[in-house]
């Protein structure tokens, strides 16, 4: 596993920072947005230059969200102590998702689409393939390339490409996850909603305002059971499902249909029975639609809602990383044996009357739900389980 | 692989396949612009509020779903989603200094509008994906419905690959270099030897599912590279037919994504190479122009020729040599470093 977050530039650090509690959500130092200062952000701590120096990337055109999937990609890899051999194998699939693409670059975007320029350096990086084609030209990738953007359930649908590849035959490991970064498109995308809370995000609290937007990447290697041999394994990939709400474009149905068909998918591939998942990494990003529909879908699927959380308390919302930066979250759960606080959590939802968990915790984890729930009504849920 | 059943395409051809098969839309500006249909079924209000990539894609799916509406997901490959939409919002960002907006714009150009508009349009709550990996997002939904047809073997999907001109992205596009300077006409495309080519847009949809009854063609298989050599491209093709060409059969047809871009001539002339003399060769990027999910329109194309056992004859290159069509090859490149080979079957 790699990763880049708001709270640690590798798998260790977020460890530590979860056990801990800590919240990664402050004031933009590097997102050039008038609103910088105004809103709280779960921004990854390093400036580009900074990556660019560190990951010695040094092509032109290359941007924040490729340089944060770089970083989780080469750390997953080195991680699985993979060779460039093997990196660049046609039987290794590279699944990545975004939503950002290059667009974090809204400025140098607006003067080449309005011909204002002469033409800048990032013409070929604007779109959301950019980053994973930075990433197989770097590492000269020969197998099954591809690029989902499913809005905010994106690296979930990566990470689920990425097993169907395997089980089908079409790669022997695929190295799966995403990425997105800051940008004055998305910041004001989700102001014009109305759903950006000027305070640090309550996800399933009472008074909770909104969501932060944060950024991040993750990438998770994955492989056959019966190809693993005496490798290092962290957890069995053990259930998927995607489901659509088929509800409205940027909210999801009071009764959660999509969430509680992609839960209950999930399990079901999984062949489990609700009663045996130990943990939930909910979706809980903190606005008023999805904390409640969320809470609505896990008491139907749930007869008693299990231990929960969301990490968005720590990082904000990284969009198009947030399934696969869960997903790896997910998987310390289940390698430490251990659940992290939810944070500023004060009440909870008088309909629901669900409290997350509030304290870190040693205990059995078996199986935990991850999920990822998208404009669009695209609802993803995926199953870890402990081998 | 699967049977394609219903198809429906909207892009710049008109009745390719009626009466006057070599009717096009004028191209103005090296612009060749889709020819949408009155969409009778989507309400005003809505039909209002969506971009073109998602109109187009929405119309032409409206269509199959209209015979089929019992659909096991929605699949879409669009590199661009709504492009417009999304250049319309960030001139507003920019223009009134990230003052206070309205969403609509923002809603309207995530990509997976597309596939997510559809399924809301007929409630359909089952698996919904879409791929937007530049010239292979095309290829990657197809991917997809390959591998959900193997886990659900008696399910149905819509399968389809959609995206807009729009202006922006033009600018952008023209400013790296990839459509022409100099105006040309559709039908002196392929006669050009600058470099670049001309934008194109469309959407097209498939009903696909594992019945041969009735099946308009067969997918028979798919591989995709990402390569900036010619010579491994044609190792990887002469490898592609060796393992999926039927021992003892021809390939009759070939499709090829020449799109009149110089520097892109060599990979296709490789391809013409690799597929001998026997098969007829046929171009059509002069119809649709160029976009990074053309392949979806050569699809669609194929279907057409492989049912009727009619080629158009703007299309040919070369004629073929059989009078009957039974496997048909695309070979599509996305800026010479994304490429794509899909085998096709005739039916009977």
């Amino acid at each position: 596993m790699g990763i880049i977050s708001p709270i640690g530039a590798s798998v260790e650090q977020n460890l530590m920072a979860l056990r801990a509690g800590t919240c990664g959500i402050s004031k933009g130092n590097f997102i050039q947005s008038k609103y910088s200062e105004l809103l709280p952000f779960g921004e990854v701590k390093f400036s580009n230059e900074s990556l660019e120096e560190t990951l010695n990337a040094h092509e032109p055109g290359v941007t924040r969200t490729s340089l944060l999937t770089l970083h989780a990609f080469k750390d997953a890899v080195e991680d699985a102590g993979f060779s460039a051999g093997i990196i660049r194998s046609p039987d290794t699939a590279f699944i990545g998702a975004d939503t950002v693409g290059g667009m974090c670059l809204t400025d140098e975007m607006y003067k080449d689409a309005n011909l204002l320029s002469h033409g800048s350096a990032y013409l070929a990086s604007y779109d959301f393939a950019s980053v994973n084609m930075y990433i197989q030209s770097r590492f000269h990738l020969q197998g099954i390339v591809n690029t989902i953007n499913t809005a905010c359930s994106s690296s979930a649908n990566a990470i689920m490409y990425g097993a169907r590849l395997i089980q089908q035959g079409y790669a022997t490991r695929a190295i799966v996850g995403g990425s997105d970064s800051l940008s004055k498109f998305t910041v004001n995308g989700f102001n014009s909603l109305n759903i950006l809370s000027n305070e640090i995000c309550k996800p399933f609290d009472e008074q909770r305002k909104g969501l932060n937007l944060g950024e991040g990447a993750a990438f998770l290697v994955l492989e056959k059971e019966e190809d693993v041999g005496s490798k290092k394994v962290y957890a069995e990939l053990s259930g998927f499902c995607n489901k659509n709400d088929a509800y409205h474009p940027s909210s999801l149905s009071e009764v959660g249909e999509g969430p509680y068909l992609a839960m209950s998918g999930a399990l079901k591939a999984a062949s489990l029975s609700p009663s045996q998942i130990d943990f939930i990494n909910a979706h809980g990003t903190g606005t008023e639609n999805n904390d409640a529909v969320e809470s609505a879908a896990l008491l139907r699927v749930f007869e008693k809602v299990p231990a929960f959380a969301s990490t968005k308390s720590n990082i904000g919302h990284t969009l198009g990383a947030s399934g696969a930066i869960e997903a790896v979250y997910s998987v310390l759960n289940i390698v430490h044996q251990e659940m992290y606080p939810a944070l500023h959590f004060q009440s909870p939802i008088p309909a629901s009357s669900l409290i997350p968990n509030l304290s870190y915790e040693r205990r059995k984890v078996q199986h935990v739900l991850s999920n990822s729930f998208g404009f669009g009504g695209n609802c993803t849920s995926l199953v870890f389980s402990k081998t | 692989m699967f049977y394609i059943h219903d198809i429906a395409a909207i892009s710049p051809v008109h009745e390719l396949f009626a009466s006057s098969p070599e009717n096009t839309n004028i191209i103005s500006g090296n612009k060749l612009l889709a020819v949408e249909p009155v969409y009778a079924g989507i309400p005003p209000t809505v039909l209002r509020r969506m971009g073109k990539a998602v109109r187009m894609s929405v119309g032409a799916a409206l269509h199959i779903i209209q015979k089929h509406p019992q659909l096991d997901g929605v699949i879409i490959g669009t590199a661009n989603g709504g492009m417009e939409d999304s250049i319309k919002f960030m001139n507003q960002i920019v223009q009134y200094e990230e003052g206070l907006l309205t969403p609509g714009n923002f809603v309207q150009s995530t990509p997976n509008g597309l596939a997510s508009q559809i399924a809301f349009m007929v409630k359909n709550k089952n698996y919904n994906n879409t791929h937007v990996h530049r010239g292979l997002s095309f290829e990657n939904a197809l991917l997809d419905v390959v591998m959900l047809l193997s886990e659900q073997p008696s399910a149905s999907y819509l399968l389809g690959g959609a995206d807009e001109i729009s202006s922006y992205n033009y600018n952008i596009d023209w400013l790296a270099g990839w459509y022409k300077k100099e105006e040309v006409s559709a039908e002196r495309l392929f006669n050009s030897s600058t470099n670049g080519t001309i934008a194109g847009e469309g959407a097209a949809m498939f009903l696909v599912n594992n019945t041969r009854t009735s099946a308009t063609a067969k997918f028979t298989s798919l591989f995709t590279s990402h390569s900036t050599d010619e010579a491994e491209i044609q190792k990887k093709l002469e490898h592609f037919l060796e393992k999926h060409l039927p021992k003892g059969e021809q390939l009759d047809l070939v499709l090829s994504g020449e799109n009149g871009d110089r520097r892109l001539l060599p990979f296709y002339e490789a391809m013409e190479a690799t597929v001998g003399e026997n098969a007829g060769l046929l171009r059509f990027k002069h119809l649709c122009g160029e976009y990074p999910t053309a392949s979806s329109f050569a699809l669609w194309l194929s279907c057409n020729i492989l049912q009727t056992q009619t080629i158009p004859a703007v299309l040919e290159k070369r004629k073929a040599r059989s009078t009957t069509f039974r496997n048909l090859l695309v070979y599509n490149s996305f800026q010479g470093h994304q490429h794509s080979f899909m085998l096709i079957s005739a039916v009977e």
